[in-house]
């Protein structure tokens, strides 16, 4: 007899899991999803470029931006620094709003610099649409560099020190050991975590529904008792959250492919966050939160599938369980200002609450507090291995009692694996 | 005679329920090359104890041994089994999911995929094998099942309610699979309300009722437990007065024959013996037997009247080849 396949632990885990991650993979839904993220960001990449054709954007670039003065202050303007500034007279400003050729003019007048007031002066129908705003800002910070320039013409401040009237300071981080230290890398330090946190929260949910429904389907379609009878419920259980759990993953990961190539290209609009450098030690970290926070939650989650009586009731069931991937979100503040708070190291403890929170913490912190993460770690672990096999018996126990809500005797009996 | 060792002995298996005893101080074996008939009326205690064999569930107390060591993860290969409450997934191609139940009795894939295609297409679903079980009859589904569950070749096969729902086309086709099994080798447990499948297809019985067990033995041993003490004979020239017979208190006719209700004291050894000395012509002489649905019937119907009259705590117990058993006549 062929019975090459064996039946050890491992091979039934990998057999389990193959079968079902190719089954999710291959759903409509499943696909529709994970392009769902790429597709949005073609999306705006399109929206975005066909704004930019349209001449939007340019408007808001200094070199383009006209900017029309009607001078009549004591001090003489001059367009020496700004070469897109026209300097005319009253009349003409008017005339040109009343063609059109402008959308406003700015009107210095005889009371500055005694008084600051400058007059913007625009058609009555004129709106504050967007492209308008940005192209006030921009006239606004010209305007303000023709004004300082004029007031210091005459002064008897040295060149070097007009310059620095002008532009007070370009500021340059530095690391202790002399590295740069970009804004960027600021700006990623805490949008990373907060944003990985959310893909978290994000994934937790969408690879529950996958377990969810790969056993509440078992239970209906009735080959729950065949397949226990042909595997031990611990590999079939471990199988079924690791298959899922990496379905949920290639989803995840085509997502942050998609950002990882999306981000250069739009490194003009978002101002260069495709310079993003992560420490790796972190990143790691991350990872193993990441792939133990979705085992823990993933045991509790097939626990729920096979205790519900359908489909329905186990969505919302593990609404209330996901909710405590979301609690660190809201604790992000203090994580931030006390990474090393009594509360933090509550949520860090708390198997369902560690992994957001420590995805934080690492990231957030000067340095790793080591001993936290040691502690999250452990606790972490042991409540994974607890709830998988907690949860394969319960399958067991429960599968077998179609439509029936079992009492709490029976699920005590069911995880102590009194059969 | 059978002198292999048992595929499976469960020896004073007890399971309890809430305050319900489901199976109570139950015996018996299977033995490889035989078809074991698991009969009970509804509730008897049928399931729970195939669960027990399977390891789903434990028993209280008792022992229970396949293949000779504890039920369990090592004998799954070497098990078939097809549940009462069963199915297939609806969604996915039926070559698909029995491939999936053949690789999880530790067969490879490509193997399990070869052999469930060859089977498939000799129980008359070759043209089915990439359609989803939704786009099934129900009878195909049944075939398809019992395929999942023949998959391995097991040296156990455990089947509950198996012909449930057929027409009799596939399930006289569906028998000739489990008769092929148990000549390959390999120890049958079939559960049925049918007792004319059971008459038909089983080398021996074990009836149970409210968890205990009622009778158990061949299918001959069980219905000659029953005979009442009557012998049909048909022929020529024979005397109809019970006078003419000292081992004869009365005779009727049934169907053509003659039926003779013996003395309690007489054999049908005696009454042969008579009519060999009389002049009749004897064509037929049989002892009267019920069949197993009549048995069936007197048994379960005694076991549930009140204690005292009958069933297992006021039946006539005896004790010989067939082993204890509780007899309600």
């Amino acid at each position: 007899m062929n019975r090459a396949g064996g039946s050890g632990f491992l091979r039934l885990v990998t057999l389990v899991a193959r079968r079902d991650y190719l089954r999710t993979v291959r759903r409509r839904g499943f696909v529709l999803g994970t392009l769902l993220l790429p597709l949005s960001i073609a999306f705006f990449f399109l929206v975005s470029s066909v704004v930019s054709t349209s001449g939007l954007a340019n408007d808001a670039d200094p070199a383009s931006v006209t900017l029309i003065v009607v001078d009549e202050s004591p001090v003489a303007l001059t367009a020496d620094l700004v070469p897109t500034l026209e300097l005319v007279d009253r009349v003409t400003a008017d005339a040109r709003l009343a063609d059109g050729s402008a959308s406003e003019y700015y009107l210095v007048p005889d009371t500055w610099p005694a008084s600051p007031r400058v007059v913007r002066v625009s058609p009555p129908a004129t709106g504050t649409g967007l492209e308008s705003a940005q192209r006030q800002v921009v006239q606004q910070q010209l305007l303000e560099a023709v004004l300082r320039d004029a007031l210091m013409d005459g002064s008897d401040l040295p060149a070097d020190s007009q310059d620095r009237v002008l532009i007070p300071l370009r500021l340059e981080a530095l690391t202790t050991e002399g590295e740069a230290v970009s804004d960027l890398s600021l700006v990623a330090s805490f949008l990373i975590p907060f944003a990985f946190t959310l893909l978290f929260v994000m994934s937790i949910f969408i690879t529950s529904g996958y377990l969810l429904q790969s056993v509440t389907e078992e239970k209906e379609n009735r080959v729950v008792e065949i397949v226990l009878s042909s595997v031990p419920s611990l590999p079939l259980m471990a199988g079924k959250i690791l298959g899922l759990g990496a379905a949920g993953l290639t989803q995840v990961l085509v997502w942050l492919l998609t950002a990882l190539i999306a981000l250069p290209l739009a490194a003009d609009r978002l101002g260069g966050m495709g310079d993003l450098d992560l420490n790796p030690t972190v990143v790691v970290l991350a990872v193993v939160y990441f792939v133990l926070g979705y085992l823990a939650f993933g045991g509790i989650f097939a626990a729920i599938g096979a205790l519900a009586p359908g489909n329905r009731e186990a969505q919302q069931y593990s609404g209330f369980f996901g909710f405590f991937a979301v609690i660190p979100l809201v604790f992000s503040g203090l994580l931030l200002s006390d990474p090393t708070s009594p509360i933090v190291w509550v949520l860090a403890l708390v198997p369902l609450t560690a992994p957001a929170t420590m995805l934080q913490v690492v990231s957030l912190s000067e340095t790793i507090p080591w001993a936290m993460v040691a502690a999250s770690l452990i606790s972490l672990v042991l409540f994974v291995v607890v709830a998988t096999i907690a949860s394969s018996r319960i399958f067991r126990a429960t599968l077998l009692l179609y439509g029936v809500r079992p009492g709490m005797r029976q699920l005590t009996d069911a995880v102590l694996d009194r059969r | 005679m059978i002198t292999t060792s048992p595929a499976v002995v469960v020896e004073g298996a007890w399971k309890r329920f809430g305050s319900t005893d489901v199976v109570r101080d139950l015996s018996f074996d299977v033995r490889p090359g035989e078809l074991l008939g698991f009969l009970g009326p509804n509730g008897a205690g049928k399931t729970t104890t195939m669960r027990m064999i399977l390891d789903i569930i434990r028993p209280d107390r008792g022992a229970i041994s396949v293949f000779g060591g504890a039920p369990g993860v090592t004998h799954q290969e070497r098990v078939g089994y097809l549940p009462e409450d069963r199915g297939l997934y609806r969604d996915v191609p039926i070559l698909d999911t029995l491939t999936y139940f053949g690789a999880l009795r530790g067969l490879s894939s490509a193997e399990a995929r070869r052999r469930a295609t060859r089977l498939l297409t000799e129980v008359g679903l070759g043209d089915a094998l990439k359609k989803k079980a939704a786009e099934l009859s129900r009878g195909m589904h049944q075939k398809a099942q019992l395929i999942a569950t023949i998959l391995n070749e097991p040296d156990l096969l455990i089947v509950d309610e198996p012909f449930q729902g057929l027409d009799p086309v596939n399930a006289d086709m569906l028998k000739g699979v489990l008769i092929a099994q148990r000549d390959r080798g390999a120890a049958v447990v079939m559960s049925t309300h049918d007792m004319g499948d059971a008459q038909v297809l089983c080398d021996r019985i074990l009836l149970i009722d409210r968890g205990a067990r009622l009778l158990y033995g061949t299918v001959a041993e069980v219905r000659a437990m029953f005979r009442d003490g009557a012998v049909v004979v048909a022929g020529r020239d024979i005397a109809t007065d019970p006078a003419a017979y000292r081992s004869v208190a009365h005779i009727s006719v049934h169907d053509g024959s003659l039926r003779f209700l013996l003395h309690e004291d007489a054999t049908a050894r005696d009454l042969f013996r008579e009519l060999a000395a009389s002049d009749a012509t004897v064509e037929r002489f049989a002892e009267e037997a019920p069949d197993l649905a009549e048995i069936f019937i007197r048994t379960v119907a005694g076991a549930a009247a009140p204690p005292g009259q009958a069933g297992p705590n006021g039946s006539h117990g005896t004790t010989g080849a067939l082993g204890t058993t509780g007899v309600a006549r």
